[in-house]
């Protein structure tokens, strides 16, 4: 890690505990893979949660993928998939995961990470989700269960679509069961379940603090703390962060502490971080530029009826509001975002690895200047490979957007 | 013949404004998963949405560089107002580009009528049983969209028209099994287009006429190198032109606008939509879907069964789900020992040029 981004850290009592729960997470990944425990792959907006109720590891590529790129490893990682004839056009997740296979490389302990024993993915994200998980199924030739969505577009989600999901969680189940020999136990899951409702609720509030002006926490504070919501999804030391982590941020917005120093321009981030360069952020807040709110986050998590268990869970992932707009849809959710969290504007990362993500944000700029006045800016880069990543482009395109805010104060 | 179809083809925008002038209502689809039965039955005409050679102006002012040029197309046509006959767009779920495509169009090009069809990937009967409440879904947003009840008899209907259809191309498709097919690869795949355009009553006709003339002609010996094109949606016939051109010959297809197209015929069942779910669900698949091994293990046997002498590979840049499966295509090939050549399209503009060297190496290679 950078010096300025620990000198960052230490703002937060709870950056600290993030670290020694990261710590504990991959060295645990270790023990477990060598007491022969079961350990499974899973995508992002994957119901880990069946795993941790099944005493299966879980473990994530795609945030592994993040922390190669932060200690750059990723452009290696890549150039070795392209090698082997991967196009350098695909995500560099992906690219990022075969390579670091290939070499057995990583940034713990040296090595790639522990072999899986069975594959989940998701591909209502992005179809590329189960391309790759079909390539790591052949690879390590273990099982693969994808888990299918039947997704609405800007309308509602229909009884079927969730029923669909919820039949597949089900037999998800009785596959983890079948390749762990471990046994499926309701109230276990319900646990599990609740935990993980409860991280994502703490989180949102932590979100929402950052309405209060001045921004009571940074985007990089909010960015690296989404690990244990994503990976440790329906654990107690996940919910136990939150819970810390929202008290914290929760008394510097009831005290005005602001999070920088001149916060000027509050701005929405749209939509991955550049991994290897979070200092953009930096760059940002020294021109007094603060990101505020940010569409990543909320694309994670979302409630959980647990009375419902199967059927809550599925509701949870198919009414991703995230995954189920198109442009219209979208532009109405940043557009109440801008309003809410008092947005002067907005920057739109442009990622070359995520079509699906970045599709649309040219019209989705247009029409929250069109409706609300409100200017953005688009640049475009890798958000985990620099092979290709131009520092001064990208910093000409922030410095027009504060020029325009600027002249508008 | 083969200059009627390809005529129909070029006139295809204003024919479908001569429809609408009659008083028709016409629908764009953008890909193989879209049910047309349905929209037919609906009494609506059923066209594809597909790209053209012309520069693209429009579409760069709403889609990044690395959106493939295929859907880059079919917007720039869309916004140049060349599609505005179009009473309604139907989008299903297949990659993501054309997922989010809908929202783009619906925001741009001012259609009355849009619909997305959440369609599951995989083969099993829950998919099945989430697709068929997809369908009729459609069928009703078609009959509030029509003012009619679109009635089981009429699906059947539209069912057996296009079996018929596709029929048809399968047995055209056979065809080209022969040592000296009657029909080129280009001359095919022209034919397969134009019933993307065409009222399937109308299409059927002309395929029927044209086997009939096919089976009295007695072509000569084309001597030519037997290729197979897989690959991701792609019409641009002057490529396969070129490839006869200097000496090969397309006689098989793995290609969205091929033999995965009408491989697969709806089999009867009581009830029409789920007839049609269990077709659209467990047709050849798309690399979209998954599991998507199928494909390539068809592919091998076709091979075999269509005499193929090499493969040739045309995908799409930026196309994911084609890219992420190349690697394993190529080594599935190797292991058979089946040539092979890797083409990437990007901006379609007189890219036979730059291929050719290419490919007439890869036909001196084989002897
Ligand atoms: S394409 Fe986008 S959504 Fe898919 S794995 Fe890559 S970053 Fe994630
Ligand atoms: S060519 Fe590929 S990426 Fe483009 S629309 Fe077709 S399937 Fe999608």
């Amino acid at each position: 890690m950078s010096e300025k981004k620990s000198a960052k850290a230490k703002r937060l009592k709870t950056a600290g505990k993030l670290g020694k729960l990261m710590e504990d997470y991959y060295t645990e990944s270790a023990v477990v893979k060598a007491e022969k425990k079961p350990v499974a792959w899973l995508t992002s907006v994957a119901p880990v949660e069946v795993c941790y109720a099944l005493d299966v590891f879980p473990l994530y590529p795609e945030n592994y993928a993040t922390m190669c790129s932060a200690r750059k490893l990723s452009a290696e990682f890549c150039a070795e998939a392209e090698a082997k004839g991967f196009s350098p056009d695909l995500c560099s997740y992906a690219l990022n995961s075969f390579g670091s296979i290939y070499l057995d490389k990583g940034p713990f302990m040296g090595k790639g990470l522990p072999e899986p024993d069975m594959l989940i993915a998701t591909e209502h994200a992005c179809l590329s989700m189960a391309k790759w998980w079909e390539v790591l199924a052949r690879h390590y030739n273990v099982p693969l269960y994808v888990v299918d969505a039947a997704l609405p577009i800007d309308e509602e989600v229909t009884s079927y679509q969730v029923k669909y999901f919820a039949d597949q969680l089900r037999e998800l189940v009785a596959f983890v069961e079948e390749h762990s020999g471990n046994k499926f136990d309701m109230d276990r899951f319900k646990e599990v379940l609740g935990y993980s409702d409860e991280a994502s609720k703490l989180f949102t509030e932590v979100a929402d603090l950052r309405k209060t002006i001045p921004s009571p926490v940074t985007p990089v504070e909010i960015f690296t703390n989404m690990f244990p919501l994503v990976t440790l999804a329906g654990k107690r030391e996940s919910t136990e962060f939150y819970r810390e982590f929202r008290d914290e941020i929760k008394a510097l917005a009831e005290k005005k502490v602001p999070a920088v120093p001149n916060e000027k321009y509050r701005l929405l981030w749209d939509l991955f971080p550049v991994w290897y360069n979070l200092r953009l952020f930096s760059y940002m807040e020294e021109k007094g530029g603060v990101v505020v709110a940010d569409v990543y986050a909320t694309a994670f998590g979302g409630r959980i009826d647990i009375s419902r268990p199967f059927e809550g869970l599925a509701e949870r992932y198919v009414a991703n509001p995230i995954l189920t707009s198109g442009v219209p849809n979208l532009t109405e959710l940043y557009k109440r975002l801008v309003k809410e969290f008092s947005v002067d504007g907005v920057v739109f990362h442009s990622n070359r690895s995520c079509r699906m993500a970045s599709m649309g944000q040219y019209d989705i700029k247009q029409g929250i200047f069109d409706d609300l006045g409100v200017p953005g800016a688009i640049f475009e880069t890798d958000f985990i490979d620099p092979r290709t990543y131009s520092d001064e482009q990208v910093k000409d395109t922030l410095d027009s957007l504060f020029e325009i805010l600027e002249a508008r104060k | 013949m083969i200059a009627d179809f390809q005529e129909k083809y070029s006139n295809r925008h204003q024919i479908a404004g001569q429809w609408k002038k009659d008083g028709k209502k016409v629908f764009g689809y953008f890909c193989g998963y879209v049910p047309e039965e349905l929209i037919s039955a609906a009494g609506i005409i059923p066209v594809r949405v597909l790209g053209s050679l012309d520069t693209v102006s429009l579409a760069d002012a709403h889609l990044q560089t690395f959106i493939c040029a295929f859907a880059r197309s079919c917007l720039d046509q869309g916004l140049k107002g060349v599609y505005d006959y179009l009473d309604g767009i139907v989008i299903s779920k297949t990659c993501d580009i054309t997922r989010k495509m809908l929202g783009i169009w619906a925001k741009n090009i001012n259609i009355p009528f849009t619909a997305f069809i959440g369609a599951p990937s995989k083969r099993t009967e829950s998919a099945r049983d989430c697709l068929t409440e997809e369908f009729r879904d459609l069928r009703s947003k078609l009959e509030e969209f029509t003012g009619k009840k679109i009635d089981d008899d009429s699906i059947n209907r539209s069912i057996e028209i296009y079996n018929n259809s596709r029929q048809l191309l399968n047995e055209l498709y056979e065809m080209k099994k022969a040592d000296n097919p009657p029909l080129s690869g280009s001359e095919f795949y022209q034919i397969v287009k134009t019933g993307f355009v065409t009222p399937k009553e109308e299409y059927n006709e002309m395929l029927s006429a044209l086997k009939a003339k096919l089976a009295s002609s007695k072509p000569s010996g084309d001597g030519k190198v037997r290729l197979m094109v897989s690959g991701s949606t792609f019409e641009d016939v002057n490529v396969l032109k070129m490839i006869e051109d200097v000496g090969g010959n397309v006689v098989a297809d793995d290609l969205c606008i091929g033999s995965r197209y009408f491989r697969d015929l709806t089999q009867p069942a009581s009830d029409p939509i789920r007839a049609l779910a269990d077709r659209y669900q467990m047709r050849i698949t798309c690399p979209c879907k998954h599991p998507s091994d199928e494909r390539l293990y068809r592919l091998i046997e076709e091979v075999k069964e269509y005499r193929v002498q090499g493969v040739i590979s045309i995908v799409q840049k930026y196309c994911d789900t084609h890219l992420f499966e190349y690697p394993y295509m190529r080594d599935m090939l190797q292991k058979n020992d089946i040539p092979f050549l890797y083409l990437e399209t990007e901006d379609r503009m007189g890219e036979e040029g730059q291929f050719k060297t290419r490919v007439q190496a890869f036909l001196e290679m084989m002897g």
